[in-house]
């Protein structure tokens, strides 16, 4: 037992490997997430973590946790499992773009040019795992009633909304039509985060510390150690899209 | 006439309809839609489809005249170009439309990646609208000109290349299994013609010419090409539902399912099968009514009706089928549904592109020299 508690949160190992990481040049890396299924409760987290992080409004999501249930009474049990984008290798969304908006950048992250992206959302049929939505320029306190007596901070919270996110490390306000919105947006490992030495904010939220990330090029880090190991799966192998998102079960 | 002065006051109120409709997707962006993020073509997407396939036709139909010089034919060159080009803005106005930033298109001609199938076929046809208006104005000033054959020389294999593209569009995508369909780019041509053929069947049959010596004729033609083109269509439905069926991937046959069985059953059934296959396919089958300029051209709007349905029956389904099942109950929200009903506001827009683009095709049809002198 005390041997458990004396460890070392995975945490603090991957914080450290990913500032060993960052001191490479960044096409040397490749940055990699490990899911342990048999880790993750299905508490969402991530999800909200996510939204949190990157000011999603609603419609837009790039981490869901799928919910699965399988088998029957008394023999049933349930599956969780998060879903961000898949950072494939062979992305089928990136070659059909016709403006060149959706791209593999030198860290080999899928990412999305909200000022090149013309909306015609043909990338979003692409991807067989629905990890791209289509900004629809709502927000969350829209048609709400303002100045309510009971009804405190919804001038805040709907300025919340309207402040910058910083995907990308770019400063973008919510405002007219302006990208993001009428852009369609995905996860990007949350590059502004680790430009900065930050891990993702779904794998810093984890509370079960099922989501694991770093670099797969860096042999002694914690996701080469887990995508080496037997019981490691991939969604949708078969497509041969090369995901970067690996699975444990 | 008094058929055509109807046809006037309804295509007025439908472009009435249509401004309000095109009013609020300008003021409020795609707020107001009812596809999202996971149907995310919808009735935009579907009409494009359509017009662009009619467009294509009804270039192919106009090189009897202006190209092969196929007697029967003469004069009917330069109204199947109007009727081409018209539904080829009509299309574009619709997929337009569609785009999250509509001013950012400039982007597809200037800084394009012609590796995509949707730049090719952006490309494609803009350079066929603009080799279909040369030719017309060629057609109309000078139809015996060199440049003109050359013009629809070019342009019959570039007709045959766009309406490719577009089943291309769909059939590149592998993780859509009722698209990838190697043979869509194959079959779409053929759509293309058919309904290019059905639009000329209402052209020639319900505003062509009492003078026209030939009008008798080149109905009898067009209902047999409608015929044999419907039943040509029939069988890649069957060839495609059946092997889809047979094959029994869950993702394809859901798709086929939500087709032939789901909430919409009666839009595939009942007006693509048999109100725009069936009766057509025994009414123009009859000489006698096949060569009669009404019902000629009524069935000639059935096809259509038939057609359009049929895009909305490609476009739909295969979005409609999660591509991992869990994902329709794993967050939810706006624009985050599997099923998808066009918006009021979709079909006001659609209604006002084909008020649009049935007026524009009318007031060219009376005011521009379309008609008399014929070629060759």
């Amino acid at each position: 037992m005390l041997e458990v508690l004396e460890q070392q949160d995975v945490l603090v190992r991957m914080h450290a490997e990913l500032q060993r990481a960052l001191k490479k040049k960044p096409e040397e890396r490749r940055w990699v997430m490990v899911i342990d299924l048999r880790k993750c409760v299905g508490c969402h987290a991530c999800t909200i973590a996510c939204i949190a992080e990157n000011k999603l409004p609603p419609g837009v999501v790039y981490r869901p946790v799928l919910d699965e249930e399988f088998g029957s009474y008394p023999n049933v049990t349930r599956r969780f499992i998060p879903r961000p984008c898949m950072q494939c290798d062979e992305p089928p969304c990136v070659p059909v773009c016709p403006v060149n908006a959706t791209y593999k950048n030198e860290e080999g992250v899928t990412v999305v040019d909200y000022d090149q992206c013309i909306g015609c959302r043909y990338c979003i049929t692409a991807c067989p795992y629905g990890a791209r939505t289509f900004d629809f320029g709502l927000t969350y306190t829209e048609n709400t009633p303002d100045r309510l007596p009971f009804l405190f901070g919804q001038s805040n919270a709907d300025d919340y909304e309207r402040r910058a996110n910083y995907e990308y490390g770019e400063i973008r306000q919510r405002e007219g039509e302006k990208s993001p919105i009428g852009n369609v947006r995905k996860c990007h490992f949350c590059l502004h985060r680790l430009a900065e030495g930050m891990l993702p904010a779904c794998t810093t939220t984890c509370i079960g510390r099922a989501t694991l990330f770093g670099d797969a090029n860096d042999p002694d880090s914690l996701v080469a150690e887990m995508i080496a190991r037997p019981n490691v799966m991939r969604l949708k192998e078969e497509l041969g899209t090369e995901p970067r998102v690996y699975y444990l079960v | 006439m008094n058929l055509k002065r109807a046809i006037y006051a309804i295509s007025a109120m439908a472009l009435l309809v249509g401004l309000w409709g095109i009013y609020v997707r300008l003021t409020t962006g795609h707020r107001e839609a009812a596809y999202g993020s996971y149907v995310v073509w919808g009735l935009w997407v579907a009409m494009y489809l359509f017009f662009a396939g009619i467009s294509a036709g009804a270039f192919m139909i106009s090189t009897l005249d202006l190209l092969f010089h196929v007697k029967i034919f003469k004069g009917t060159g330069r109204i199947a170009l109007w009727l081409g080009l018209v539904s080829l803005v009509a299309a574009l106005l619709s997929i337009w439309l569609d785009l999250g930033h509509m001013e950012r298109i400039w982007k597809v001609y200037l800084q394009g990646d012609l590796g995509s199938v949707m730049a090719q076929m952006v490309w494609g046809y803009t350079l066929f609208g603009l080799l279909m208006l040369v030719s017309l104005y060629l057609a109309i000033r000078n139809p015996l000109s060199r440049l003109l054959r050359l013009l629809m020389l070019i342009g019959l294999p570039l007709s045959l290349f766009v309406s490719g593209a577009v089943g291309a569009l769909l059939g590149v995508e592998a993780s859509r299994l009722f698209w990838h369909v190697g043979l869509l780019p194959v079959q779409f041509p053929v759509f293309s013609l058919a309904s290019g053929t059905a639009a000329m069947l209402v052209v020639i049959g319900l505003f062509g010419s009492d003078e026209s010596p030939n009008r008798s004729e080149q109905l009898w033609v067009l209902a047999i090409a409608t015929v044999v083109l419907a039943v040509v269509k029939l069988y890649f439905l069957w060839a495609d539902f059946s092997q889809s069926m047979y094959g029994n991937v869950p993702q394809n046959v859901d798709a086929v399912r939500a087709v032939l069985y789901g909430p919409y059953w009666w839009a595939f059934w009942i007006l693509q099968i048999l109100l725009g296959t069936l009766v057509p396919i025994i009414v123009l089958a009859q000489p006698k009514l096949a060569r009669h300029n009404s019902w000629a051209g009524w069935m000639g709007v059935l096809v259509l009706l038939g057609f359009a349905v049929a895009r909305a029956n490609i476009v739909f389904p295969a979005l409609t089928v999660p591509e991992i099942q869990a994902l329709t109950t794993a967050f939810t929200g706006p624009h985050l549904s599997f099923d998808y009903f066009p918006s009021l506001m979709e079909w006001a827009v659609t209604s006002g592109i084909v008020g649009l683009a049935v007026l524009a095709f009318l007031i060219g049809e009376e005011r521009l020299p379309l008609r008399g002198k014929e070629v060759a």
